[in-house]
């Protein structure tokens, strides 16, 4: 839109601030791109391949064995990595889900409701984002252990709900504050219940909300490290990211299967972005830009 | 709940509702919507009901925050012994501060933090600044390109720090190994193991992560700039230089704010990176503040060291907190009260 009024006015000035656009996003491309296109190729190589000098640039002797080792369940290795894969996708359901119960609620009477305490309920909520993990870490370790949580997927579910409630309360309340409460004035006057009234006009509406709060909360718990790293130590209850630090301990030279388990790690989350690419960035820039 | 209390709920919910019907037409009038005074005890009796809607949210914002938070400022005051029952310690009032701030490594590693969050920040932000820019015109693929630079976000930090472990390899590295093929090194690079370049190459890799967080928070922003503005800047003669300077940052100033704290709480916290990457080595040239209280804490197990530690960064993220609150309070849309 600017952009052709630009160029119809501003001419050949502005075709140089284009360029210099194109160029930059190209090079700002490519530094995004080659490491992971990197991690790729490497894991595609032969063991020995990946520790040539000069390096095989492009494999000569292309193999998928790393990755059907590392999902074959009848070996040691692929045991283990499905075990993490399968921790890391319970407590990240588990996690979601019980964020979108939560946050729904809150950020409804938020919206609606004006009690006492509610402003200052609300900028609590939202600081969230501003505490350090790690000042977290040795109180809540001791708290787990106090409810006998260490050591189980409940004590990350419990934990990474809260990196989740902020943003989910302050996107839906938005959502909400945007909803015409007259809307379930009417449906309240043709006879629905307040209960079905709420899941039949307020929900639908504010659905893009909850898909962009719960993909946002996914993707953060998928990638936490810290706190599993601390609360958890049986192997058979690692998710993903301490797994994978497991592997590079125990298997250190083995640079094609580590990267190999990076990209199935990365798969879940990229590809739940590009295709909910417009729900994330909302989550993201909310509460940050007037729309 | 029982049956009996969740239909009281019920029925005060319903009065609750015609009030906030209520309330809304006159904020929407621009009247004041809630009696202030004295009679506060009273509204919260009239409001318990809205309070259940909440709970949940703040009981569990209480339990993993607030205990936290008071249990840190607690321990901060008290020698601890080194196991993980916390049955034996002793107050010790400010030792642990004094041990902290006096401690000879203390200086050094706020250097490094300052370093690599100024740093970082800078960067990612000017990074993503001239792709939002670039990006916030209409061409073939622009929808693909944002998601491609979206993706080193996305991804998990611990992937991301093994690639770039394995990228950086003093042996198989492939920077190493491209340098010594265009002759600019005659042997491989040790990026990790060495204290002079082991700070800037941990950089490289959080702005490699973080960049797209700017790019994507600041094309939001440029969206809100209206098109007139330009349109009537350019009839006054403004070239585009003037008009970025004049018409397309003002307008991202909130967004900036916001953008910048954001950041510089991320890279305060930024822990995966660096402990996974180099564990603060080598001789703690990458060593930051919260890679030194993990090590104090679960490294050396001197949960008071580290409490007292963790309370001196607490208050420094609640200044950065409360102008993060403040820069986003203007954006309640005059709804609160």
């Amino acid at each position: 839109m600017s952009a052709a009024g630009a160029d119809a006015v501003g001419g050949r000035k502005v075709d140089g601030w284009r360029w210099a656009g194109r160029i930059f996003i190209l090079l700002l491309s490519i530094f995004a791109v080659l490491p992971m296109v990197w991690m790729v190729l490497t894991s595609i190589k032969t063991q020995f391949a990946a520790l040539q000098y000069p390096p095989e640039w492009w494999p000569k002797n292309p193999t998928l064995d790393q990755y059907t080792t590392l999902l074959n369940p009848t070996s040691d290795v692929g045991r283990e990595f499905l075990g993490y894969l399968w921790n890391s996708i319970w407590v990240c359901t588990v996690t979601t889900i019980l964020g979108v119960v939560v946050a729904v609620p809150a950020a409804y009477a938020f919206s609606r409701f004006r009690f006492p305490g509610r402003a200052w309920m609300f900028y609590a909520v939202l600081l969230r984002n501003m505490f350090p993990a790690v000042v977290f870490l040795m109180p809540l370790f001791i708290l787990m252990r106090y409810l006998h949580l260490v050591n189980t997927g409940w004590s990350l579910v419990l934990t990474y709900l809260t990196f989740g409630l902020p943003l989910s309360i302050w996107l839906l309340k938005g959502f909400y504050d945007n909803i015409p409460p007259q809307l379930e004035q009417a449906a309240r006057i043709d006879g629905a219940t307040r209960f079905k009234a709420f899941i039949l006009i307020v929900m639908p509406l504010s659905s893009p909300g909850i898909i962009a709060t719960a993909i946002y909360s996914f993707i953060i718990s998928w990638n936490e490290y810290v706190y599993a790293v601390t609360f958890l130590n049986d192997q058979d209850k690692l998710t993903l990211p301490v797994g994978l630090q497991r592997f590079f301990t125990e298997y250190t030279t083995n640079w094609p299967g580590l990267m190999a388990a990076s990209f199935i790690m990365s798969v879940p989350v990229v590809v739940m972005f590009l295709i909910l690419q417009k729900y994330f960035v909302r989550a993201l820039t909310e509460g940050a830009v007037k729309h | 709940m029982p049956a009996a209390l969740a239909a009281g709920a019920f029925q005060d919910y319903e009065d609750r509702y015609q009030v906030a019907i209520a309330t809304s037409e006159t904020a929407a009038t621009g009247a004041s919507p809630a009696p202030r005074g004295p009679n506060l005890l009273r509204r919260i009796a009239s409001h318990w009901a809205d309070y259940i809607y909440v709970a949940p949210a703040l009981g569990v914002m209480l339990l993993v925050i607030g205990y936290p938070v008071y249990y840190t400022v607690y321990l901060s005051f008290f020698r601890t012994s080194p196991s993980l029952s916390m049955n034996d310690i002793s107050f010790t009032g400010l030792d642990n501060y004094i041990t902290v701030l006096g401690s000879s490594s203390f200086r050094d590693v706020t250097v490094n933090t300052i370093i690599w969050t100024v740093f970082s920040t800078a960067i990612a932000f000017l990074l993503g600044l001239g792709a939002a820019l670039a990006l916030n015109r209409e061409f073939l693929g622009r929808g693909l390109i944002r998601g491609l630079l979206l993706i080193p976000y996305v991804i998990s930090a611990v992937a991301a720090s093994y690639v770039w472990r394995w990228i950086y390899h003093s042996d198989y590295g492939i920077i190493g190994a491209l340098s010594m093929q265009l002759h600019l090194s005659d042997r491989p690079i040790n990026f990790l193991d060495n204290t002079h370049t082991v700070l800037a190459s941990l950089i490289v890799v959080n702005v490699w992560k973080e960049f797209s967080f700017a790019m994507i928070m600041l094309l939001a922003g440029l969206q809100t700039v209206p098109d007139q503005l330009h349109r009537a800047a350019m009839v006054d003669g403004a070239g585009p230089w003037d008009r970025f300077w004049h018409v397309t940052m003002p307008h991202l100033k909130g967004v900036t704010i916001v953008t910048i704290l954001l950041m510089v709480v991320a890279n305060l916290n930024g822990f995966t990176i660096p402990w996974i990457m180099t564990g603060g080595g080598p001789a703690g040239a990458s060593d930051i503040w919260i890679t030194q209280v993990y090590q104090i804490a679960f490294g050396r197990i001197r949960f008071g060291t580290a409490s007292a530690y963790s309370v001196i960064l607490f208050i420094i993220m609640m200044v950065l907190g409360y102008f993060y609150v403040r820069a986003l309070g203007g954006k309640d849309d005059g709804r609160s009260e």
